[in-house]
């Protein structure tokens, strides 16, 4: 067990590309830390950097204190599960399990015993003999992360060992894998596109795109406080609600009407010039039907009507939505877009207002509802540098 | 149905073609009499060969498909010059060694081109390419005098070299496409694993493309052993003469008898270590090895 250090680590290709643009992570011992962000981020780059697999091409790898730069993969003590599971065919289940102990001079006894033990941690006991042709693939999975374990590394490094598996099984190996990391308490890397599998596994979680950093904290801080445009569109699902709007005074004008700016909205925002474009980013759970909020409270926010579009019921809540006549535009929220592919949706989310309404709601499709915003909850975008202006965080620069 | 009946289709393209309106049954059938067809094309030579390898003197030029009266003087003929049994230890030393030497370099050579980059790289493809494209027969004179003065002309080391020359492309060839297959993710996971280049090398590549390196292993083995062009200009006594050298230079019983059943005989032989071959490692090329590797 090990902390990582990742220190102003580049990785610069022959053509001239970043693949990691000055990525600063310092990874606590025993930490379970996920590496989120669309493909082509540059998530995959930098574990493989923390890997070996890739060479870094300015800056420090420091694992438990020492310098990892030039050392080969295999003299970096650290076990790697892959998306496509790359378990060896033709060996059996323990005869993979066995092979990096092998590799490492372990003697016979001792590896049975390893072996076993972690066989029975993952439920393959009775598959050990077993060749991965034949398995399912939960059980590879399962077989690549006792590979993994068996030889008790100073960290694991997962490059999306979950997204080969279907929706169902995924929800069950994602606590299987938290439950693992929980109990061995070993450094874990872990890299996702999957935002939900970021905020449920991950103690902290880092944002990346297109090489860079964009926020390293943890889920909830991640969700509340998004460092900019880009963060706050991708964590959270249904994701944040972004509407143009023009900041006068003590006013946001939206398409929605004005929204009253809180008194703590306002003290942060004074800083910034008083007339202005912003974007105004809201969470489809921070809305609720009017009808639903007390008086007492109501005057904390914003009241609009508008026609209901569509309306999910979940049972628990209802998913309103509703149709607006502008979008916000901005490179990232474009880049979020395509990766999500709602890009190529007809319509798609264009215009579209996404609300959590109470499952009390008496909204029905084609009427009209009055629709309660709370204004405490606004989040404050500059549209050209996506910078969040709500918090007074000081987010890692974006080019 | 009854107009497929009777045009009764001769190959198995024109035969799949009619298959859209056809029962399971009825194409079943149409696909084993195209089999049957092309394996008693491929088949009747050989049996003909084995045929006049059987029959006495006497009867050889009958054109009888079935020996009239079996013998088997033209084996025992053939084991009685000693030139004959030289030739096939000669044969088999040499296409061994030569088969051997290809696939191991073939497969280092093939692994390079599939998995590394390296300058040179196309040069290397294309030269070797070239290689198998080259006459062979332009070659005979230049080697033959070259291997004169270096004084390997008529030994193993001789044909060795050409062979391995002429074998490596075709080896390079088949082994990268084989290589190209193998998950590029299962030698990270190796080098994560904890093993050194050629430990990943050892125990991942080369178990996953044993198919393709027995595959190799064989067609290697056949053109060596096949070899007439060199093995008859670059060899002058039975010290290396092989096989093929020497049934060509059976002579009859008499100056004016053709001494066809030795040469049918001796035919019947050399194709045996081939079928043993071919049979040995045919266990061995099952394909769809690497199924179960990665996601399924």
């Amino acid at each position: 067990m090990a902390d990582i250090v990742l220190d102003h680590v580049y990785k610069r290709y022959p053509d001239g590309t970043l693949g990691a643009d000055d990525v600063n992570i310092e990874i606590a011992d025993g930490e379970f830390i996920i590496l989120v962000g669309p493909s082509g981020c540059g998530k995959s780059t930098t574990l493989n950097m923390i890997a070996g697999l890739e060479d870094i091409s300015d800056g420090e790898l420091r694992i438990g204190g020492q310098r990892m730069n030039e050392r080969a993969p295999k003299d970096r003590d650290i076990a790697m599960v892959f998306q496509s599971y790359a378990l060896y065919p033709h060996m059996t289940v323990r005869e993979n399990m066995a092979f990096p102990l092998k590799l490492a001079k372990v003697d016979k006894v001792e590896i049975d015993r390893k072996v076993t033990e972690a066989a029975k941690i993952l439920d393959l006991t009775q598959h050990l003999d077993r060749k991965p042709a034949n398995m399912s693939g939960g059980q590879r999975q399962r077989v690549a992360m006792g590979r993994a374990i068996v030889r008790s590394p100073k960290a694991f490094l997962m490059d999306e060992p979950l997204s080969n598996l279907d929706a169902k099984l995924r929800v069950q190996m994602r606590t299987m894998v938290s439950k693992l990391q929980q109990r061995l308490e070993t450094t874990t890397v872990y890299v996702t596109h999957d935002q939900t599998e970021a905020m449920t596994l991950g103690d902290r979680i880092v944002v990346m795109r297109s090489g860079v950093v964009q926020q390293i904290g943890s889920p909830q801080h991640l969700y509340d406080n998004p460092a900019n445009l880009f963060v706050a569109g991708f964590i959270g699902s249904p994701a944040m609600n972004f509407l143009p709007a023009r900041l006068e005074n003590d006013t946001l004008r939206t398409a929605l009407g004005d929204l009253a700016v809180g008194d703590q909205l306002r003290q942060t925002l004074s800083a910034s010039q008083a007339e202005r474009d912003v974007i105004v980013g809201i969470r489809p759970e921070h809305f609720e039907d009017a009808s639903l909020i007390d008086e007492g409270v109501r005057h904390q926010g914003s009241t609009f009507t508008a026609q209901v579009d569509v309306l999910e019921s979940m049972g628990s809540d209802k998913f309103v939505y509703f149709s607006v006549e502008e979008q916000a535009t901005s490179d990232e929220l474009a880049e979020l877009a395509a990766d999500a592919g709602t890009a190529d949706v007809p319509g798609g989310d264009a215009g579209q207002l996404v609300t959590r309404l109470s499952a009390a709601s008496s909204a029905r499709e084609g009427q009209s509802v009055d629709v309660w915003v709370d204004t405490s909850k606004l989040q404050v975008f500059d549209p050209k540098t996506g910078k969040n202006l709500t918090t007074s965080e000081a987010a890692p620069a974006t080019v | 149905m009854a107009t497929t009946v009777e045009s009764r289709p001769a190959t198995p393209a024109r035969g799949s073609s009619k298959g859209a309106g056809m029962s399971e049954g009825q194409k079943k059938t149409w696909w084993a009499v195209a089999d049957l067809v092309v394996l008693l094309y491929a088949l009747v030579p050989v049996l003909w060969i084995l045929s006049l390898s059987f029959k006495t003197t006497d009867t050889i030029t009958d054109g009888n498909f079935f020996p009239r009266s079996w013998t088997l003087d033209n084996y025992a003929q053939i084991f009685q010059i000693g030139l004959f049994t030289a030739a096939l230890r000669n044969s088999i030393g040499i296409a061994l060694i030569s088969t051997v030497l290809a696939v191991v370099i073939g497969t280092m050579a093939a692994y390079a081109i599939a998995r590394l980059d390296f300058p040179g790289k196309k040069a290397l493809v294309g030269v070797s390419l070239l290689i198998a494209m080259f006459p062979q027969i332009s070659l005979v004179s230049p080697l033959f005098d070259i291997f004169r003065g270096i004084g390997i002309f008529d030994t193993w080391l001789g044909l060795i070299l050409p062979y391995i020359t002429f074998a490596l492309p075709l080896a390079i060839y088949t082994l990268s496409a084989f290589f190209r297959e193998i998950p590029w993710e299962l030698e990270k996971a190796a080098k994560m694993d904890g093993a050194t280049p050629l430990q990943a090398f050892r125990s991942v590549i080369v178990p996953l493309a044993a198919p393709g390196v027995f595959t190799t292993a064989i067609l290697v083995f056949i053109f060596c052993w096949n070899d007439f062009l060199f093995a008859i200009s670059l060899t002058s006594t039975s010290r290396s003469q092989t096989a093929t050298v020497a049934i060509a230079n059976f002579t009859g019983a008499s100056q004016f008898a053709e001494p066809t059943g030795s040469i049918a005989a001796a035919a019947v032989l050399l194709t045996i270590p081939i079928i043993v071959f071919v049979l040995f490692f045919q266990r061995r090329i099952v394909a769809g090895l690497t199924s179960g590797a990665v996601k399924g």
